[in-house]
């Protein structure tokens, strides 16, 4: 379970202040959306999760069943499960998509005690996993995200994701970009990983995503808290209305 | 005014040695004029100091405290070759093999065991330049290269021990690399002095590999003069790629002078790591039209350590190709320095000339100076030149360690991203792959 306790950030080295005692829980097992305008902190809360460098938490602390995660480096927090999809992949020049996936793959493994996946092994899960999300392996010989397209950027982020086998999901904006088909590929790769073992948290602008991934629950973030949550109607509700009555409280 | 220099220990101490072993230099009589017309050529000048422009950031004369006796021979098992040549050992390729500056007929033998020339064997001859200076061998292959003023070739000319003698003969194609090894060894500090000689002839095909490297328990101080001169006949193509893998506090300093026939495609890489000060002059005349010359390279530097990439680029005839692309990764208080100069002449038209240094900074204390200098004498010409300087990109840093890589791993990976590109022009599998374990290995004791 994911429980995020009245969470406070500021960037660092500037005195404005973006999560403003942001509060929620997400529970195994289930999917849960976060809309909002922007500059409401969605993507702060996205990174703040993963653990990047250049946030503060002045207040509040985040669980991951039950254990705190704020002091943990990125790459701990990875191996506890903790997995963010970018809103935009990073490119990575002369380094092979594959040799990234295996160190990436591996990496966790060992943190998490199994087994490290030798050469055949790997390359049968990759093979498998990417035939699912239409990847080619032959695009995984080149160099990792450099010259994809936006849809290809996002499959591959999924993939890794599907090799890492989180049990907190964080995509960020993952819809970005998309046209209705990439949607539908990337969309089918994350709801293939939905199960009882993983909490996912789905951040998103527009409603367009959330046909196709559909949350348990929606939470609407503005002004740096959650503003109001509800089903997955909420998110009708806001396609709807827009985010104009919650601007007023972000002020 | 003339302001009479002081000579430094090491300035005084070169021409003593230099009466010490005179006598026993190969070559004898047939030699010895040019020997001392170049010592003396080198007692003019002294050694190069900041206040000559090729020489700013390189500042030998305070730099070089003592001047090392030369180094004997060697006598080294193929066990211990095999052990100095660490990941070159894999390189399929016909050896010629130098132990402190000295042929070594048994090693170049015995370690070619299965890969000698074969046919091609009659297209090549191969020679150790200490026979060669006997017969009175003592011209420069390389033409139009104006070395009046290189104090560390006027060394090499008057102290060079041995080298390797090599001409392909017109059309011939090569398909074994021709690898010449000097291995260091002896637990004493020494310096060695050693020239090739290479000749292709026209239309031939050869790949060439210097590799300088440190047998097991060598003395940690040495310091190698080495010169290579290669003339590359009409339409040849050469690939001739340098590795300096010489771990400890040595002095290398080197030259390569080289000057390309009409047609000709010349790919040059030069890989430098583990060396307390290399000098790398590179100096290349086009004497014929259509020529191609791109030269690549990477160095890793840590500690105080200093590599110094000069490059002369003569265009001095028309519809010539340049492309000079050189990555170095600096740690700790290490400097690394690139010089570009490229002429082009006033009838060398149409020339095209592109010139990239970049360096990436493991450390706040590292220091890179990059002087591009663009001569340009005519008027219809593309000429252009980059440099970066970075660090380690946060953010990709981040994007790695968020996929569970440790952060010493990231950053391992990202500095193969980095020098990656510059190893990737090194075509051969093999030795590319050693270049990438040289790195691998560098990087692990490096950020530990």
């Amino acid at each position: 379970m994911l429980e995020i306790k009245n969470l406070h950030v500021k960037i660092e080295d500037e005195d404005r202040e973006i999560l403003k005692g942001l509060t929620l829980t997400v529970p195994k097992g289930e999917v849960h959306a976060i809309m909002g305008p922007n500059g409401s902190g969605k993507s702060t809360l996205a990174y703040v999760l993963a653990g990047r460098p250049g946030y503060e938490v002045t207040d509040g602390d985040i669980l991951w069943n039950g254990e705190s995660i704020l002091e943990m480096e990125p790459d701990e927090r990875a191996a506890k499960g903790v997995f963010l999809a970018f809103q935009y992949p990073m490119e990575i020049p002369g380094v092979a998509g594959l040799t990234f996936l295996r160190t990436a793959t591996n990496s966790v493994r060992k943190k998490r005690e199994q087994a490290e996946l030798s050469t055949p092994e790997f390359m049968k899960v990759v093979r498998e996993k990417a035939a699912k999300l239409n990847i080619d392996t032959e695009m995984l010989k080149r160099p990792v995200n450099v010259g994809f397209s936006g849809g290809e950027k996002k499959r591959s982020e999924i993939l890794q994701m599907a090799m890492l086998e989180p049990s907190l999901c964080v995509l960020d904006e993952t819809d970005s970009g998309l046209d209705i088909d990439a949607l539908r590929i990337v969309s089918e790769g994350v709801n293939a990983l939905r199960g009882s073992d993983r909490a996912m948290l789905v951040i998103t602008h527009y409603q367009r995503l959330l046909n196709y991934i559909v949350p348990d629950k929606v939470h609407v973030l503005s002004g740096g808290q959650i503003r109001k949550s509800g089903d997955k109607g909420l998110a009708l509700e806001l396609e709807q209305s827009g985010y104009a009555e919650y601007a007023g409280e972000a002020a | 005014m003339n302001v009479a220099v002081i000579k430094t220990k090491a300035e005084q101490a070169i021409p003593e040695l230099f009466e010490r072993v005179a006598n026993d230099l190969p070559g004898g009589a047939k030699a010895a004029p040019a020997r001392r017309e170049a010592l003396s050529r080198y007692a003019a000048i002294g050694l190069p100091h900041r206040r000559i422009e090729e020489w700013k950031y390189t500042d030998l004369r305070n730099s070089l405290k003592e001047a090392f006796a030369p180094a004997a021979s060697a006598k080294l098992s193929d066990a211990e070759l095999t052990a100095a040549l660490g990941p070159l050992a894999a390189l399929d390729g016909h050896r010629i093999v130098f132990v402190n500056g000295h042929y070594d007929a048994g090693l170049s033998q015995s370690s070619n065991a299965g890969r000698d020339l074969g046919n091609a064997g009659r297209d090549v001859n191969i020679a150790p330049l200490s026979e060669a200076l006997a017969s009175g061998l003592t011209s420069l292959a390389a033409e139009g290269v104006d070395v009046g003023q290189n104090a560390v070739l006027a060394l090499n000319a008057a102290f060079v021990t041995d080298g390797a003698v090599i001409s392909v003969a017109e059309g011939a194609v090569i398909e074994t690399p021709l690898i010449i090894v000097n291995v260091r060894a002896g637990k004493d500090a020494r310096s060695t002095a050693v020239r090739n000689v290479i000749n292709v002839g026209a239309k031939a095909k050869v790949t060439i590999v210097e590799a300088f490297v440190v047998a097991p328990g060598a003395a940690a101080a040495a310091q190698a003069n080495t010169a290579t001169e290669i003339k590359v006949g009409d339409e040849a193509e050469v690939v001739h790629v340098k590795t300096v893998a010489d771990l400890g506090e040595v002095t290398h300093l080197a030259n390569c002078l080289a000057s390309l026939g009409k047609g000709t495609v010349y790919r040059g890489f030069q890989f430098t790591l583990g060396t307390r000060l290399a000098r790398n002059g590179f100096n290349v005349v086009y004497g014929g039209e259509n020529a191609k010359f791109e030269l690549s390279g990477a160095f890793l530097t840590r500690g105080t350590e200093h590599v110094d990439t000069t490059l002369v680029v003569d265009h001095a005839v028309p519809k010539c190709e340049s492309r000079e692309l050189f990555k170095g990764v600096l740690a700790n208080e290490s400097r690394g320095i690139f010089q570009g100069k490229v002429i082009v002449r006033p009838d060398a038209q149409k020339t095209d000339g592109k010139q990239m240094a970049q360096a990436l900074m493991l450390s706040p204390g590292a220091e890179f100076d990059s002087k591009p200098e663009l001569e340009i004498y005519a008027d219809d010409v593309v000429c252009g030149h980059g440099a970066t300087v970075a660090e380690i990109d946060e953010d990709l840093m981040f994007y790695c360690q968020s996929r569970g890589i440790p952060a010493g791993l990231a950053r391992a990976l990202l500095v193969q991203s980095f020098i990656g590109e510059a190893l990737d022009r090194v075509e051969n599998d093999t030795l590319r792959a050693a270049l990438g374990v040289y790195a691998d290995a560098w990087l692990d004791d490096t950020t530990a």
